[in-house]
């Protein structure tokens, strides 16, 4: 008798907890291997670009925070800076300061959280807690700046709506050495694990030119040894002003990417540092702005450098205090695109590895 | 050597056991939080001048307001007759108590939300108004 293998068609999610929200795949499987992937997004759109067509531009910023919810402080600025470079607004030096403080503790945040979900994926639970704790204290220092601990609504167009408090300056400070022997502790507990290192080396590789061609960006761009990071390549705010490196690595799999995601902690550690010791003592933190901002008749598009990758925002205005068209270049939604190829011809197994280590928040895939 | 690593490991998660706890026994004992965290906002009637402003700023239109003459016939202006926020919309974004002139509506540190009916979650004025404990103490940058 011969032995036939049926195609067998696997749903996973939108609610699994391996999606980092609703995403769901339909996975055709041959035996184990996976044989075709399908994406199906969409089930967390709520229509911000259109909905923001109705908004004033400040109205807009607490939209932006429920995007990439685990790094809000990168959206608020996004649209801030769109409007700003329409309409010309210099914001204040100790504003661009405040707002660089802010975005890098949440990038570290921001990889934090994905250091320990993505080893939750792969079955190590311990990890995650110790990232979690200490995400929550950059959480706390983040509510204690803004009022909130993941929707911020900081930023504001011509600078931010609170000076830091008392003593904050400080805590950062402090938490910057701390973060660095910690993140020793975790290089210790997963980096140095051989079944780790074992598990996602090779996985879900793909080549720099792929990754070119599918407009991936970000940790999941410079994982292929390409060099491109916005906050060098084209500073924004104050970016010029400190010393840090771009990290790649050549390997173009889930550990290149594990690597970049860890090692731009540290570069962000960096440039915290240095943003604390460089801290304004006094200063204005909101430039003169009108009371109800007009963008000028015309369009912008700008561009930054989020965790997940290039985030960019595009204006066009009819000199109204509404914008005509908003729109959102969301690194997420991208960097999600490359997925099905990557799921084909790979084991069942490996799919959620593989997924885990593209770096998806659901939030900005659906917009 | 394959396994010093775990090893390694296993030691720093050994040595993490004696570190100090770092979660609340929440409901049993407030969650501490800062001055500036956004919760359910309090409501002062006589500070109100029904300007409108916190209607016209609010991005998803939760709140309805409606003014009325003021009793004194000396006194111009209007005085609030009726104010509510639906919470079921209410993103907590924190613009309304920003452009309030007088600091009529501001936000307090109370987060706790959940009811048992959605008609609940529509706060009125007085409601409003009786929610004082934890109150924001510097409201304005």
């Amino acid at each position: 008798m011969v032995s036939r293998t049926e195609e067998m068609i696997l749903n996973v999610g939108p609610q699994h907890p391996s999606t980092h929200g609703v995403f769901r795949l339909v996975v055709h499987l041959d035996g184990e291997l996976i044989t075709k992937a399908e994406p199906v997004i969409g089930y967390l759109h709520r229509g911000t670009e259109k909905l923001a067509e109705d908004l004033q531009y400040t109205q807009i910023i607490p939209y932006t925070d429920r995007m990439d919810y685990l790094s809000a402080m990168t959206n608020n600025y996004v649209i801030c800076h769109a409007v700003e470079t329409m309409m010309g607004i210099q914001v204040p030096e100790r504003a661009d300061y405040l707002r660089v403080i802010a975005m890098e503790l949440g990038r570290v945040a921001s990889h934090l959280v994905w250091w320990g979900t993505y080893l939750l994926d792969l079955g190590a639970t311990s990890p995650f807690i110790y990232m979690f704790r200490e995400r929550e204290m950059i959480i706390n220092m983040l509510n204690e700046l803004s009022g909130g601990r993941l929707t911020f609504n900081y930023m504001r167009v011509g600078g931010v709506k609170w000076d830091a408090p008392e003593g904050w300056i400080q805590k950062v400070r402090e938490f910057i050495p701390y973060m660095r022997e910690q993140i020793k502790g975790y290089h210790t507990l997963v980096t140095g694990n051989e079944i780790f290192v074992n598990r996602v080396t090779g996985i879900g590789k793909y080549t720099k030119e792929d990754a070119i061609n599918y407009s991936l960006s970000g940790p999941n761009l410079r994982c292929t040894g390409v060099k491109w990071d916005l906050r060098k390549d084209e500073p924004y705010s104050i970016y010029d002003r400190f010393d840090f490196d771009v990290i790649t690595h050549e390997g173009g799999d889930a550990l290149a990417r594990y690597h970049v995601r860890t090692q731009e902690i540290e570069e962000s550690l960096k440039i915290l540092e240095q943003a604390v010791e460089q801290f304004p003592e006094e200063g204005q933190i909101l430039a003169k702005v009108p009371k109800i901002i007009k963008a000028p008749k015309g369009e912008a598009f700008v561009r930054i450098e989020s965790p997940r990758g290039e985030i960019g925002c595009y204006i066009s205005s009819d000199g109204k205090k509404e914008p005509y068209r908003l729109k959102f270049r969301r690194p997420s939604f991208y960097n999600l695109q490359i997925l099905p190829k990557l799921l084909e011809g790979e084991n069942i197994a490996n799919m959620i590895a593989i997924l885990g280590a593209i770096d998806i928040v659901l939030g900005e895939v659906d917009g | 050597m394959l396994g010093t690593g775990l090893a390694k490991g296993l030691k720093y998660t050994l040595k993490q056991l004696t570190r100090e706890k770092v979660t609340y026994d929440y409901p049993n004992e407030p969650l501490p939080l800062p001055d500036r965290f956004r919760g359910i906002q309090k409501f002062y009637p006589e500070k109100c001048i029904v300007c409108n402003q916190c209607a016209n700023i609010c991005p998803t239109d939760c709140i309805q307001l409606t003014g009325k003459k003021h009793p004194d016939p000396t006194k111009k202006g209007k005085i609030i007759d009726t104010y509510d926020i639906n919470f079921e919309i209410c993103i907590l974004c924190d613009l309304c108590t920003e452009v309030c002139p007088t600091e009529a509506i501001i936000m307090t540190n109370n987060f706790e939300l959940a009811e048992f009916s959605r008609d609940m979650l529509f706060k009125n004025l007085e409601w409003l108004d009786e929610n004082d404990e934890n109150i924001r103490q510097v409201n304005k940058p």
